[in-house]
């Protein structure tokens, strides 16, 4: 798992970060612009595909942008490896059981009978 | 003037304890050091390193009101009292205030702080242009005195496996060296998770360092080198 170690991960979460930055403005100047949307456009966002997309990347950023950020802390101040390997584990299944959810609801919508 | 040393001696003390000083300075006294050499003539139990007294050997380092310096170049007049003095924190105490410095040379010696170069020697010397030897200005003057090491809490965190800013700061020294033929099994040995990415940019290094270097500057650098290297 080299992709999440030394300098791939920095990069990683950098990266990860400017994604989540581009979403929070993008959110912002539009609630800014007074478009406050209401459920059913929100809904309507979220059943197209681009709206799907864009949603199942911005949990998919924040995850694993997450992932790094508190697998450090956990590098920095957990250092008995009895309770660092279940305590890693157990962030990491959290986290992919999250990005799951969000990728399974968004799927739902494009399924035959959804 | 007041002083409050930490005081802990293996062989008789259960613990450490902080011990208080009154001490007038002479007029000659100007740093703190030769108030602690005054001290050392009233009580010859107090231990502390030192050598040169200006700043180059770095033996003197302690933390003192709760910041990391040399005591040869802090200023009386510049003390607020009490004086506290300490040594330097996240570091094994041997006595008093001298630590053990055992972990922090191991990792100087890690990054191999010397010229690696196989290509044939030329007749005199292997020459450098003002540019490339103007490279290595806020790298060379590293005196080793551990003061950003032990202000780093990256560093309190994992001393066995975080090479620390003063550490970091050698190995770019040698990085951009011009005259280095080793700069890339340097970089890849630097890419790991704890020997350099625990690092936080918390910038206490920068801010403590007595001679006004910047290892977080270096860290940042030896990051960019690691991603032009890679791309």
């Amino acid at each position: 798992m080299r992709i999440f170690l030394g300098q791939r991960a920095w990069l990683l979460q950098r990266l990860t970060a400017l994604l989540i930055l581009l979403f929070v403005v993008l959110g912002a100047a539009g609630l800014l612009a007074g478009a406050t949307p209401s459920y059913v456009q929100w809904h309507a966002f979220a059943s197209s595909s681009l709206g799907a997309v864009l949603i199942v990347l911005f949990f998919g950023a924040l995850c694993l942008h997450a992932w790094i950020g508190i697998r450090d802390i956990v590098l920095d101040y957990v250092h008995a490896p009895g309770v660092r390997l279940p305590l890693l584990a157990l962030i990491g299944i959290i986290l992919c059981a999250v990005l799951l959810r969000v990728a399974l609801t968004m799927a739902a919508h494009f399924l035959p009978g959804a | 003037m007041r002083i409050s040393i930490y005081r802990f001696n293996p062989e008789l003390d259960v613990g450490p304890h902080m011990q208080d000083y009154d001490v007038d300075p002479d007029s000659g006294d100007k740093k703190l050091l030769d108030l602690l050499v005054r001290l050392k003539t009233i009580d010859d139990s107090l231990s502390f390193r030192r050598s040169c007294r200006e700043g180059v050997c770095g033996s003197d380092a302690m933390n003192i009101n709760g910041r990391n310096g040399l005591a040869c170049l802090t200023a009386l007049s510049t003390l607020k009292e009490p004086v506290l003095l300490r040594p330097l924190p996240g570091f094994p105490v041997i006595r008093d205030l001298i630590v053990d410095m055992t972990q922090f040379f191991a990792h100087y010696h890690a990054i191999r702080p010397y010229l690696i170069n196989d290509e044939q020697p030329p007749e005199r010397e292997r020459l450098q242009s003002p540019e490339q030897r103007a490279r290595l200005n806020g790298l060379y003057e590293c005196i080793l005195c551990a003061c950003c090491s032990a202000f780093c809490p990256s560093y309190w965190w994992n001393p066995d496996k975080f090479i620390g800013p003063a550490g970091l700061l050698q190995a770019y020294r040698f990085i951009s060296d011009s005259r280095d033929t080793a700069s890339a099994e340097r970089l890849a040995y630097l890419d790991d998770v704890y020997r350099l990415y625990r690092c936080r940019t918390i910038m206490n290094c920068t801010e403590v360092c007595p001679k006004g270097l910047s290892p977080s500057h270096a860290i940042e650098r030896i990051r960019l080198a690691l991603l032009r290297e890679s791309s």
